[in-house]
């Protein structure tokens, strides 16, 4: 998939931590079940006669169906999509899983280095670095790095930007 | 005021009357006192309403005095600091170098008591906001050339304000390096009534209007109710809006545009304009990073276009960086021209390309058809079905429209892209501007071969975007048309 002729520009070249996929499937679960509340209250709650069966059992299989792309496929997917590279000049990045976005930001031009660490990354011992430029439209996020690993990325980036800013807008 | 520098300076006592008589400060009362003359039950006269003209003036005349009393300012030699507030008093600090622009301008009441207004533009990125901005409203002209003068310091002080009166009296004595890069020609006007935004601006005010009448209490609203108007009374009055609203167009984009003039002075360029609000923008030419060429589909009919400057850290782009609000495609390409050197003829993208524009346009319609078919079977809506089959139509030429502004190029210091229909936009920009580079594919695209490519820059949106070109141009696009040879980072191996 990966070394697809269509693909516009290169990959780059180093996956995501694995445990993105732990993560993105405990996405996927808790997604899953606030749906299977909402239409459990659904089918509950609203009388016999205020929903046609067919409704029932459509809202039902959507249920279903989100709860196995996003448990059982997207994940995965998202893994084997997403990958990431810190060459000498740039930083570039792929995203996406249906939609596929490749980013790619010179250092020379980077303003801040940001890592964050949402509540379920902390769980998987994983953090995002965040790379800012001057547009509004350039930014960098690698996703779900190990912790430390993004920590050295960032400070590596941030004494590198340090060093070959040029006019940085 | 003769204060030193340092020490805090207020803004001219006048600027009280102005702001009692625009009701600046009592505008945000009125949600508060219509319910409150609800509850109170006043009876729809006369008196209710002079009563009611009275108080608000009252309450706007306190405000004004209140926060001209509370408002200060202070050019100091590293900081301009604004304090202002009634009980929680702000204290804004802007660092002179952050600050990117100057704007002086002159609403007519500020010109009849002799004042000006003056925006620091203080934006920290292109994501600008109102927040970014410093607003010291109602000094002294001489004052607000002053405070110019000294913020843009890397000009020399004491420059005058170009054609700062109508009367324009200052031409003479005006710096030998001034040079002249347009003047805005009376007939340009003509362009106006093609143009969507000098047309939606007598459409707002009839709608402002009806909002008032209703807002009004009763009896002071004469009564209009007579027979219903007849079909042919309301044709009539329809063909008479025609010409009516073209007219109000050309008014309102004189009154906007009255008097323009582009003056490069210096390191900086500087626009002047406005018949009623004289406003006068400054731009540094060391900060501009490209321009967009935008044509309206009117616009293109007659060969009109406007031009703005893409300027890095500039808040409120769209309208501070126009240097070119309304004119000839010509003219602007003249322009535009000065601010980037153009990259030349622009490359076309694939078929591939046409057909998703074309099923993009279509599927509106559609959709409306289809469900319009089933609405005239089970409703006998037949109209729905109608209009579906009219909207596929309209779709096909806009599809093609749309199809046939996309396009790219690079040049050996410059590239451009260009895409829309309604308004078709092109941005040419310098090599150094782009900040990053994002390539999207979807599924749709992936199998059509194409992508589009995004060009990152600290200026005008964010980021210019050539939709749907062949997927194997991208590399070598992205490489020629960025700076150094990072870009070389996408090229395949």
């Amino acid at each position: 998939m990966t070394a697809d002729a269509t693909a516009p520009v290169r990959d780059p070249a180093w996956p995501l931590s694995r445990s993105a996929i732990n993560l993105w499937v405990t996405e996927g679960v808790i997604g899953a079940l606030f749906w299977v509340v909402v239409v459990t209250a659904v089918l509950v709650f609203v009388p016999d006669g205020g929903l046609p069966s067919p409704l029932r059992w459509a809202l039902v299989a959507f249920v279903v169906l989100e709860a196995v792309v996003t448990i059982g496929i997207r994940p995965w997917v998202r893994y084997r999509v997403h990958r990431w590279e810190v060459t000498g000049e740039a930083v570039y990045t792929l995203t996406g899983w249906l939609t596929r976005t490749w980013t790619l930001v010179p250092i020379s031009r980077i303003q801040t280095v940001d890592v964050t660490r949402g509540v379920l990354q902390q769980l998987f011992g994983l953090a995002t670095v965040a790379v800012l430029t001057a547009s509004s439209q350039g930014t960098v996020r690698v996703l779900h790095l190990e912790a430390d690993v993004a920590q050295r990325v960032a400070d590596d980036l941030a004494r590198r930007a340090e060093l070959v800013r040029d006019e940085a807008t | 005021m003769t204060t030193a520098d340092t020490q805090p300076r207020r803004t001219s006592p006048r600027v009280v009357l102005v702001h009692t008589a625009t009701f600046r400060q009592a505008r945000q009362l009125v949600p508060v006192l219509i319910p409150v003359a609800a509850v109170v039950g006043l009876d729809d006269g006369l008196l209710t309403v002079v009563v009611m003209a009275v108080v608000i003036t009252a309450l706007s005349l306190a405000g004004a005095v209140l926060s001209w009393w509370r408002f200060g300012y202070a050019d100091g030699p590293t900081a301009v600091v604004v304090t202002r507030g009634l009980l929680a008093r702000s204290v804004r600090t802007v660092p002179n170098d952050r600050i990117r622009g100057v704007e002086v301008e002159t609403p007519p009441l500020h010109r009849l008591l002799g004042l000006v207004r003056v925006r620091i533009d203080a934006a920290a990125g292109s994501v600008g906001t109102n927040e970014e901005e410093l607003v010291v409203d109602g000094v002294p002209r001489a004052e607000g050339d002053r405070l110019r003068a000294r913020l843009l310091s890397r000009r020399p002080a004491g420059v005058p304000a170009p054609d700062g009166e109508p009367g324009g009296g200052t031409d003479g004595g005006a710096p030998p390096v001034e040079e002249e890069l347009s003047r805005f020609q009376p007939r340009w006007l003509l362009y106006a009534p093609l143009v969507g935004s000098y047309l939606v601006v007598p459409l707002a005010a009839i709608g402002t209007l009806f909002r008032l009448v209703q807002e009004l209490p009763d009896a002071v609203v004469p009564d209009f109710a007579g027979p219903e108007p007849s079909p042919p009374v309301l044709v009539a009055a329809l063909v008479a809006a025609v010409p009516l609203l073209a007219l109000t167009a050309v008014v309102g984009a004189a009154v906007v545009n009255w008097r323009y003039r582009l003056v490069r002075r210096g390191g900086s360029l500087v626009a002047v304009r406005g018949l009623l609000t004289r406003r006068h923008t400054e731009l540094e030419v060391d900060r501009i990073r490209g321009g967009t060429l935008s044509e309206g589909l009117g616009m293109r009919w007659v060969r009109a276009a406007r031009v703005n400057a893409l300027v890095t850290g500039l808040g409120q782009a769209n309208r501070r960086g126009q240097l070119l609000p309304l004119g000839p495609r010509a003219e602007a390409l003249r322009l535009l021209g000065r601010l980037v050197e153009y990259p030349g003829p622009l490359t076309g993208h694939p078929p591939a390309a046409l057909r998703r524009r074309l099923v993009r346009a279509l599927a509106a319609g559609l959709l409306v058809t289809a469900a319009g078919v089933w609405a005239a079977a089970v409703l006998g809506w037949w109209w729905v079905p109608v209009a579906g089959v009219v909207l596929s139509v309209l779709g096909v030429p806009m599809g093609i429209g749309r199809f046939h502004a996309l396009g790219h190029g690079a040049g050996p210091r410059s590239f451009s892209v260009r895409s829309g229909w309604l308004v078709r936009e092109q941005a040419v920009l310098q090599r150094r501007a782009v900040v990053g580079w994002q390539v999207q594919q979807s599924v749709f695209q992936r199998r059509a071969g194409l992508a589009t490519v995004v060009a990152c820059v600290g200026a005008g949106s964010g980021g210019y975007a050539a939709v749907d070109m062949a997927a194997a141009e991208v590399p070598v696009f992205t490489a020629a048309a960025s700076s150094g040879t990072w870009a070389g980072t996408l090229a395949p191996h």
